[in-house]
């Protein structure tokens, strides 16, 4: 673990939250990514907003960092991997191939989220198994939406949480993971994505993504 | 949590008890009145003193406008038949006059004169009259219907805003009306139409209406666009715009004419009516408050004003504000329930129309209103008008003092109600600039990029263009007379292919066909500019509404985003309850406690103007040199006397500084008179200055006229001031490093990109929240920055945020005028009459150089620490 992650224990697992915004499991030498939306640029263009194709790169570069720090073995993506239809240009899936190419011995996992289903199954060059939610991997439940499943803890996306943090003077807000009692949502991966704004509830965990470091946000006393 | 009562929203019972209620029906029996009105009369006309006795429109052989004006019981004024002089000679040119002096006849009827022929109908668009108010079109359709009939003239007037129907506006296409009353971004719209060219074939003139109100903003650059565009198309157009008086009339003329400004005249209108500005004096200043700005101290005062008068505008600078002094009236006086009103830009557009059309007939007492009652029709029965607290500028004081006296003759009389001791100071140096005419310039933007590629975009689907012809037509805009090629060239690549700085491939808004001619080839992307046209961006607010149904207005939701279910809230002039928030819209009932938090509404942080600021160092000049002859000197001379013993006077050759030690630290407190922005910009300057040797952490407070840094320790501020604090040097590179220069550009950037076309204010049916709008134009900041740092937007959002969030032209002179001033650095042992206002100022701001995880560990500690705590 480098100084800038955090370590968390969610259902008795140890987890790792990186700044890169994605978890390391090494339990199961696992990555989880939520919402990576390949091909949001892409889209935008394609309807007439300009874009820089860069955001495509400095995604891929993030999963590149994250793999060779955490040596890891297979990556989840919890639904949204790629944005839309429109965004499935020629320069965009060539840089997933490419990125593939790479790294051809991982293992690959798609649990399809609500994007999926209209962007399209990912190409099959990309060598991604697909799985419909909720995936089971004791103790957790991986899914593309934030909803409970008995039994299990759920580890979900499709909110892209935020967190604003309020001092006296100044506020900032701030992309963040979010541990409840039942459900653990992730902050959306992609570089080319916004993000809501969350309450947590009391007992909730929150950590916000600032800059190169993970930080612990203490818990609010209830008013 | 509280206990949810009432979820009806608005009982039936509230109609007879509840002051809402009241309004309401009041509103209905005045509706049934005017139609009732409408139908007997003609509809009453915009600016004659009396009821006309003309003669039955129709009845006798056609009137020359000569007759006509000697039927109303006017005669022309020479200003009037100056102006049909240069209009029938074919030039165009700019007519500047207060208010309610005849400036609408005096183009109007040379229109007419130049492409009216009595008996025959018009041709489609023979006149544009360009409105900056969607509200105004309604009245300015009337007023130029009400002269047709009797002059045998046989044109149609009609209007068209974003609020006109669809409906109307497919009518209008079908069959256009002679005259067309519209704003800039109507006008732009219809430029984006293919067949735009052909549908303005027979435009004869064009009227820019309140040109002064456009000449400063994007909307202003809006409209140079769309008129280089028909002047273009059509070389004999006549151009004319009326303006209030601004302190750069040559400046404006030339906007409005870019370069075609040489053969433009400039007419001044009738001498200003008289205009009488004073102030309300408090019986005794003892215990008359040091500071604060919502000092309530003479409302007996305001009320006995009101009950003197028929009918009294209460100005107020800030909504809050607004809301603050409406209940107090009513505290003061139940027994006005109904007949005083509340008005400003939050409250429902219905009520507002409702309280407008009691001041027409004359049947409210008093209304308390905001900026939303500057412009707009005139009110005859407007007797008095109170401005509550600094008016902030000379023009806004004429222009507010205009609105009562509201007729040629007719006396304008304005009194500056002042909240505490020290606007006392304000008020004389308002009253002595008014009286001598200095008043504030408005300067057009400079090249805006934004506003030029969204023209791009309008004028690709309104024909299309070869680049060349289009980089001449648009430099024939003031704003953009000294646009470059390569400018021009970047702007169009950010809509053709993103420009050659970053990759954005399969990337198109626009492209250049065979012949070169540039085109919108997507229909979604046309339909897209089609509903972003327009260059004012709404902040993010929320609609308020009652639980069981009936809106009353919107509010700032970062405002609603403070509140808590069950939390009271004041607005509209009553106390209410945050029931719940859902889909953009704050829902409430009435509150059961009759205290409520008071919104703070954006706005409030307004600078006061640099006229104004003269204005004020020339009072404490005068009073320096021991003159205390006016009234307001008179009054607050027992402060200045305190000031002088404690510490010393600030002035236009002095410069003040006072540092003072407190429990709560070292005090340094510094009075520039160069407005808060720019106080802003001095104090996080300094701190910045002051602590790159010897860190520190600074708290800042500002008002008009100074500002306080406190710190924890002591800094030698004279050695420093010696070492060169005041030194113009670096000062653009050190303000940017004190300030988090770019969050103010990120703000910034949030307007440009919705001008600019990046972000989507959404499409009917498709509703999107203003705060995914803020949040997607950070995320477009954050990748262009990271990706396309030559973006030519960025670039613009760094100037704008520079020049108009930091105001540095006016820090730069400030520092200037500081160095020239002599230094009286003293070392009270309290505070004194000029420190106490900063102290107690709320709106404190932090100056850090930390970086941002450093920012979010310190944040993070204030929670635990406030966690903890509780």
């Amino acid at each position: 673990m480098d100084a800038s992650d955090a370590l968390v224990v969610v259902a008795g697992e140890e987890l790792i939250l990186s700044p890169h915004k994605a978890l390391f499991w090494p339990r199961r030498s696992t990555l989880i990514v939520a919402d990576a939306h390949f091909g949001k640029a892409a889209s935008f263009r394609a309807r007439g907003v300009p874009v820089p194709e860069a955001t495509t790169a400095v995604t891929l570069a993030a999963l590149d960092a994250l793999i060779a720090r955490h040596d890891a073995r297979r990556i989840v993506f919890l639904g949204d991997f790629l944005h839309a239809r429109d965004g499935r240009g020629p320069h965009t899936l060539a840089a997933l191939s490419a990125w593939r190419s790479r790294h051809a011995r991982l293992a690959l996992v798609l649990v399809e989220g609500n994007h999926d289903a209209s962007a399209g199954a990912p190409p099959a060059a990309l060598g991604m198994a697909l799985a419909t939610e909720p995936l089971a991997d004791a103790p957790f439940a991986l899914c593309h939406l934030p909803v409970p499943v008995p039994g299990r803890y759920v580890l979900a996306g499709h909110l892209h949480p935020a967190c604003r943090i309020a001092g006296r003077r100044d506020a900032v807000r701030l992309p963040c993971f979010w541990f409840g009692a039942h459900v653990g949502v992730l902050p959306a991966f992609g570089a080319f994505t916004g993000a809501h704004t969350i309450v947590p509830a009391a007992g909730d965990r929150v950590y916000v993504v600032a800059g190169e470091r993970v930080l612990r946000v203490p818990e609010r006393q209830p008013a | 949590m509280r206990r949810r009562r009432d979820r009806h929203g608005l009982p039936p019972e509230l109609a007879a008890t509840d002051h809402l209620g009241k309004q309401l029906e009041r509103k209905r029996r005045a509706e049934a009145a005017a139609t009732r009105l409408l139908r007997a009369t003609q509809a009453p006309l915009e600016f004659h003193p009396r009821a006309p006795d003309a003669p039955p429109a129709h009845a006798g052989a056609p009137l020359t406008p000569e007759e006509w004006f000697a039927a109303q019981g006017w005669r022309a004024f020479a200003f009037q038949r100056a102006v049909w002089e240069h209009m029938a000679a074919g030039r165009s040119g700019l007519l500047h006059a207060s208010t309610g002096t005849g400036k609408t006849y005096a183009v109007w009827f040379g229109a007419l004169d130049a492409a009216a022929t009595p008996g025959a109908a018009g041709r489609p668009l023979t006149v544009l009259w360009i409105t900056p108010m969607r509200a105004l079109a309604a009245d300015t359709v009337r007023a130029l219907q009400a002269p047709l009939p009797a002059l045998g003239i046989g044109w149609t007037v009609a209007a068209r805003t974003g609020d006109t129907a669809a409906a109307e506006k497919s009518r209008q296409a079908d069959t256009p009306p002679t005259v067309l009353v519209t704003t800039p971004e109507s006008l732009t719209l219809m430029l984006a139409r293919a067949d735009a060219h052909a549908a303005f074939r027979h435009l004869r003139a064009v009227i820019v209406d309140e040109w002064h109100e456009l000449v400063g903003s994007k909307r202003g650059v809006q409209t140079q666009l769309a008129l280089a565009r028909l002047a273009r198309w059509r070389p004999d157009l006549l151009v004319w715009g009326l303006s209030a008086t601004l302190g750069n009339l040559d400046t404006a003329r030339a906007a409005l004419f870019g370069a075609r400004a040489a053969a433009a005249v400039t007419v001044r209108g009738e001498e200003p009516k008289e205009t009488v500005v004073d102030t309300l004096l408090p019986a005794s200043m003892e215990r008359f408050p040091w500071g604060g700005h919502l000092g309530l101290k003479l409302l007996p005062e305001v009320v006995a004003e009101i009950e003197r008068h028929a009918t009294t505008l209460v100005f107020t600078n800030v909504r809050s504000q607004a809301e603050i002094w409406y209940q107090a009236l009513l505290g003061a006086r139940p027994d006005w329930a109904g007949v005083i009103a509340l008005h400003h830009g939050s409250l429902d557009r219905e009520i507002r129309a409702w309280v407008e059309a009691g001041l027409k007939q004359g049947t409210l007492k008093a209304v308390v209103c905001t900026s939303s009652l500057d412009l707009g029709v005139d009110f005859l029965p407007v007797e008095r008008v109170l401005q509550i607290g600094s008016p902030k500028g000379i023009a806004r004081l004429l222009q507010r003092a205009g609105r009562a006296g509201h007729a040629p003759g007719r006396v304008s009389r304005a009194t500056i109600v002042p909240t505490n001791a020290l606007e006392l100071i304000e008020a004389q140096a308002a009253r002595e600039a008014a009286a001598a005419r200095r008043i504030e310039a408005r300067q057009p933007p400079a090249k805006p990029h934004d506003v030029l590629v969204q023209h791009l975009v309008t004028i690709a689907l309104g024909g299309g263009f070869a680049a060349d012809a289009l980089y001449d037509e648009v430099r024939g805009a003031y704003s953009y007379r000294d646009l470059t090629r390569d400018e021009f060239d970047r702007a169009l690549g950010f809509v053709t292919d993103g420009g050659a700085l970053a990759a954005y491939p399969d990337y198109r808004r626009i492209a250049a066909d065979a012949d070169g001619i540039h085109r919108v080839s997507s229909a979604a992307i046309a339909r897209r500019h089609r509903m972003s046209v327009g260059t004012i961006v709404a902040d993010a607010t929320m609609h308020v509404a009652w639980v069981g149904g009936g809106r009353l207005g919107t509010i700032e939701e970062s405002f609603i985003a403070r509140l808590r279910r069950g939390d009271a809230f004041t607005f509209g002039g009553r106390v209410l309850e945050l029931v719940r928030v859902q889909d953009m819209t704050a829902y409430v009932r009435k509150a059961a406690r009759s205290k409520g938090v008071v919104p703070q509404w954006a706005g409030a942080r307004m600078s006061f103007s640099s006229e104004l600021a003269d204005a004020s160092l020339a009072v404490l000049g005068a009073m320096q040199a021991g003159r205390f002859e006016a009234p307001e000197a008179r009054a607050v001379r027992a402060l200045i006397d305190l000031q002088r013993r404690w510490s010393a006077l600030p002035g236009p050759d002095t410069l003040v500084v006072e540092a003072i030690r407190s429990a709560e630290g070292h005090h340094l407190f510094v009075y520039p008179f160069a407005g808060r922005m720019a106080h802003i910009g001095l104090a996080s300057l300094f701190a910045w200055r002051a602590a790159r040797d010897a860190p520190g952490t600074f708290s800042i407070s500002m008002n008009d006229y100074g500002f306080e840094l406190v710190s924890p320790r002591a800094f030698d501020w004279a050695a420093l001031i010696g070492a060169g604090l005041f030194d113009e040097a670096r000062l653009t590179e050190d303000v940017l490093d004190s300030l988090n220069a770019s969050e103010l550009a990120q703000r910034r950037f949030r307007e440009i990109a919705r001008i600019a076309g990046l972000v989507f204010q959404g499409f009917p049916g498709a509703p999107k929240s203003t705060r995914q709008v803020q949040a997607s134009s950070g995320l477009f900041y954050e990748v262009f920055r990271r990706h396309d740092a030559g973006n030519l937007l960025l670039a613009q959002a760094e100037a704008e945020a520079l020049e108009q969030e930091l105001e540095i032209g006016r820090l730069r002179s400030a520092l200037a005028a500081m160095r020239a001033r002599r230094l009286a650095f003293t070392r009270p042992a309290r505070l004194t009459p000029f420190a106490f206002p900063l102290m107690v100022e709320r709106l404190r701001e932090a100056v850090s150089t930390e970086s941002l995880a450093d920012r979010v560990q310190r944040l993070l500690a204030e929670l635990e620490a406030a966690a903890g705590a509780a």
